[in-house]
């Protein structure tokens, strides 16, 4: 009887979902019908004198009051931030570093013992990473330099790159930009990489210019923010470049800490350039909401993903074993802010209901997980590791195919940090499946621990494959073995 | 770049007063990932020259399109066409024979094979102190060989890279690219024709010799053990010689322009090769004062010398060693002549009797070192005919053949070495350079003979080397 019961609701759904998020003009249609019927049984006439009867404070108000209202509304609202377009940067063929290569490096160098290796070995087969990811020039070399000079070499060849390409998509020029955010946390050099853009392309002597360091690598969604925010005190039409990248360079670990080898393999190098303004001529998307979780006030977050000294003096990050539970916990944080924003208003009544009856009927009752994909088209899930993928597919219920998009770009382009996000977006739409009015969503989890989202909504999708993805999108998706035997 | 510190770590350093320095390692991945699980099989006469190293070193002027960064992305571009240089040498199967045989006898009987793991080759960068023309002017032979990189195999063959490249920058940017390698992957042709590839990617373009890797070309399955080819079972049985005699070798080159070589040849009987010329010649004069019959063993290279003639692009080593006989008291034009009939007359039966011979040793249960590998060249005199290994066809800039291009082949210690190439000249220009004792080295430099032919010598021996 239950499994009839269950079968029905289900077919019932979609009608209740047709109900309650047109609910409005299920109301109003009636009422408008109503009164309509109303005046026309009492005739012009009779209403016309009862008009004429109305004082003429009253009727000033009448019309002036909504009008007031709407006006104040209009003016006070915040300005829509629009996302002109994007680029990624493109990785050198040459960069390439194959599994034998990486894990010869590290059994040939001195520094790593037997088990590390092993290790690393391990992690590498499981990782989901592919044999086109990239390192830069400076970790080819046995041992990987990680000097100032070959770090500022990779952050200048990754930035600058990826503004070339979005200039040229975008048409333009750099004088025209007002703001610029950057956002690089393991590697802050003086003068900064803000800087190091402006002397680069010549922007103006007014530019509000903003490095974020140490934000961890959800840090993208961090300096979209703080990129809308300042558009908001702008000029109207301002235009703000957001460029998100992590330096790989400095941060090799050179010890023997299983905790801290993690980012060896899994780190590669990405950025990514985006051009926000308020001005929705031209643009590609819309930024519908940023919403931002930070859960560092408890000790295991905060300790969560740390960097710190081995007993040998290496510097590395440390990855605490519950990554993945405090990760679940912020997701959860997230979504119940993001929920109320997005969801449609039948999924937000059914959550409510069975939110009441946990607290009032039977707390045994199962918690009623909202149904995202009614809020969203595509998700663009942080490719911090497989297990960070498949645990957000798993407590999202997402099918396969939501969450190729972070699969890929990890098979393809590794962990590139506060950018993987930008690559996942692109190869949505290399694949073509991007269309007018689809809603994405992005999330991304860094140190801190921090949970960032933001919900976008599809103005114009690309017009061609052109970006990273250009000469591999034909070969994706790719099966990915648990263990890749090589 | 790293710092000093772990430059002499990682083993680079050259010796003090050295003009070279070279100061990083690192390794070329290809362009293209490899198929999981690709293997290549090498052959036996591949596995028989475990011995040896391949060693091609090629000088280019400077021009704009040359720069370390571009060198190493076109070298990154090539090595997709050879997935069996980005590979690692296994232990192969064990064979049919060897059956419950100790652990200690059966990893020589299996035989190497390549797997195509995707690992890279790696580059040294190098920077010398002199610009190209200065260094062509002094250079010795022994100097040369910093600017080639090479380790030996050590305890683990699986994370120890068969090829190395050095990437040496002179003062005027002008470069020295130096490839070396074991002479179970390659032979001097196939290495030669790897700087084609890279070329070729340089500019741009494809290579007119694309890579031949299929190895079950030269396979064999004798259905009866073959008799041992005589020279081979001799090199085979013959002691393996004291360390120290490799050190003592040491090598220079001669150039003989083509004018040089033109009168050589009409000096001698008509129809003789500058090989056989040159070969003779060096002959006569390292041999000394001597008379009788004397035999030199020759290496050829029989890609085309076979009824199916192999692709010059072959992959792998196609060298033969047969000995030629003559009479050193009759005098340069007989001895050349001998030469020549005994070069024409190899019957290709001769060697695949060898083939077949090495690879039935590879595979029967032999006790101790008997299956282990042997010295290939040498320890007698010999020659290999080499000029034609195309070297100076790679050209890096569209139109401009290197500026020079020498070769070597180690681990030939003993009585030495003389490798006839082309010259840059073309035609009947040759370069011969021979690796002898350090004092018949100096002697040799100094031969009037060899002097009046016309040689000039482009690297000699070391100075004050007498004894």
């Amino acid at each position: 009887m239950s499994m009839g019961s269950s079968a029905q609701l289900r077919r019932l759904k979609p009608l209740y979902q047709l109900v309650v998020n047109n609910i409005l003009a299920i109301v109003a249609v009636p009422l408008a019908a109503a009164v309509l019927l109303r005046a026309a049984s009492l005739g012009p006439e009779e209403i016309l004198a009862r008009a004429l009867a109305l004082r003429p404070a009253h009727m000033f108000l009448c019309a002036f009051l909504p009008a007031a209202a709407t006006v104040l509304y209009l003016m006070l609202r915040p300005r829509a931030v629009y996302l002109v377009d994007y680029a990624c940067f493109r990785t050198n063929p040459n960069c390439r570093v194959p599994f034998a290569t990486f894990l010869e490096h590290s059994r040939v160098w001195p520094g790593f013992d037997e088990r590390s290796v092993r290790f690393m070995t391990r992690l590498l087969e499981r990782s989901g990473l592919g044999e086109e990811t990239c390192l830069p020039y400076a970790q080819h070399y046995i041992p990987p330099s990680r000097d100032l000079e070959s770090s500022r070499a990779e952050a200048e060849l990754v930035i600058f790159s990826a503004i070339d390409d979005l200039l040229a998509k975008t048409g333009v020029s750099p004088q025209d930009i007002d703001i610029l955010v950057v956002n690089c946390s393991l590697f802050a050099p003086t003068p900064s990489f803000t800087d190091m853009i402006m002397h680069r392309y010549g922007l103006r002597k007014d530019v509000r210019n903003v490095h974020l360091a140490g934000m961890g690598c959800s840090a993208g969604l961090i300096s979209v923010e703080l990129a809308r925010n300042l558009l908001q005190v702008a000029p109207r039409g301002a235009r703000a470049l957001v460029v998100s990248t992590e330096t790989i360079t400095p941060n090799y670990y050179m010890g023997k800490e299983r905790a801290m080898l993690l980012p060896n393999c899994l780190f590669r190098m990405g950025g990514a350039a985006a051009l926000l303004s308020t001005d929705g001529a031209g643009a590609r998307f819309r930024l519908a909401h940023v919403v931002r979780t930070l859960r560092g006030a408890s000790d295991s977050a905060y300790h969560c993903v740390y960097q710190e000294e081995d007993d040998r003096g290496n510097v590395g990050i440390n990855l605490s074993k519950d990554l993945m539970n405090i990760a679940g916990d912020a997701l959860k944080a997230n979504i119940t802010a993001m929920g109320p924003l997005v969801l449609p208003a039948s999924e937000q009544l059914l959550f409510a209901l069975s939110f009441i009856a946990r607290k009032v009927l039977n707390n045994r009752i199962k918690p009623y997980i909202p149904d995202f994909r009614t809020a969203f088209e595509h998700f663009c899930i942080h490719a911090g590791g497989r297990a960070v993928i498949d645990e957000l597919q798993r407590s999202l219920t997402l099918s396969d195919e939501q969450v190729e998009a972070s699969r890929m770009t990890l098979h393809r382009f590794g962990n590139t940090s506060s950018s993987s996000l930008w690559y996942e977006l692109a190869y949505i739409e290399a694949k073509g499946r991007m269309r007018r009015g689809d809603r994405v969503w992005m999330i991304g989890f860094g140190s801190g621990f921090k949970c960032n989202s933001a919900a976008w909504e599809c103005i114009r999708p690309a017009a061609n494959a052109d970006g990273p993805w250009a000469n591999c999108i034909h070969r994706y998706p790719v099966h990915i073995p648990d263990v890749l035997k090589h | 770049m790293p710092s000093a510190a772990m430059t002499v770590a990682a083993g680079l350093a050259t010796g003090p007063g050295s003009r070279v320095t070279r100061f990083a390692k690192s390794t070329a991945a290809s362009v293209t990932p490899v198929r999981p699980g690709k293997t290549h099989a090498l052959s036996p006469l591949d596995n028989a020259m475990e011995r040896h190293t391949v060693h091609v070193l090629l000088y280019l002027r400077a021009a704009p399109g040359l720069d370390r960064e571009q060198l190493k992305e076109s070298l990154s571009e090539a090595l997709s066409l050879y997935p069996a240089m980005t590979g690692r040498l296994t232990r192969g199967e064990g064979s049919e024979g060897a059956g419950a045989a100790s652990a200690d006898a059966a990893p020589a009987h299996r035989g190497w094979v390549v797997k195509c793991n995707d690992a890279g080759v790696r580059i040294v960068d190098a920077r010398a102190a002199v610009t190209l023309d200065e260094w062509l002017a002094t250079a010795t032979g022994d100097e040369e060989m910093e600017l080639l990189y090479y380790e030996p195999m050590g305890p683990e063959p699986y994370i120890w890279s068969p090829f190395y490249v050095q990437l040496t920058e002179f003062a005027d940017k002008s470069y020295a690219l130096g490839l070396s390698c074991t002479h179970i992957h390659n032979d001097p042709t196939a290495a030669a024709l790897f700087f084609h590839a890279w070329a070729a990617a340089h500019r741009r373009t494809t290579s007119p010799y694309p890579p031949f890797l299929h190895a079950p070309a030269l396979a064999v399955s004798p259905t009866s053990p073959p008799p041992p080819p005589p020279l081979l079972a001799e090199k085979a049985s013959a002691p393996s010689p004291a360390s120290t005699d490799a050190a003592a070798m040491s090598s220079a080159t001669f150039h003989f322009p083509a004018s040089a070589v033109r009168a050589l040849l009409s000096s001698l009987e008509p129809g003789t090769t500058p090989f056989a010329a040159l070969a003779a010649l060096f002959w006569l004069r390292i041999t000394g004062a001597a008379d009788g019959e004397r035999e030199l063993t020759l290496a050829l290279d029989f890609r085309k010398r076979m009824y199916a003639p192999l692709p010059l692009g072959y992959y792998g080593s196609s060298v033969h060693f047969t000995r030629a006989r003559a009479d050193l008291a009759s005098g340069l034009p007989a001895v050349a002549a001998a030469l020549d009939r005994h070069v024409a007359g190899v019957p290709e039966e001769e060697l695949w009797r060898a083939l077949e011979w090495l690879h039935v040793r590879r595979q029967q249960p032999q006790e101790g070192d008997a299956a282990a590998p042997f010295q290939m060249y040498g320890p007698e005199l010999t020659c290999a005919a080499l000029d034609h290994v195309l070297t100076y066809g790679a050209e890096f800039v569209a139109g401009v053949p290197p500026a020079r291009v020498s070769c070597r082949v180690g681990g030939a210690a003993g009585e030495g070495l003389v490798l006839v190439l082309p010259a840059a000249e073309g035609g009947e220009a040759r370069d011969v350079v021979v690796t002898l004792p350090a004092e018949a080295t100096a002697r040799i430099c100094r031969d009037a003979e060899v002097l009046r032919h016309g040689a000039k010598v482009v690297f000699g021996a070391k100075a004050g080397k007498e004894e």
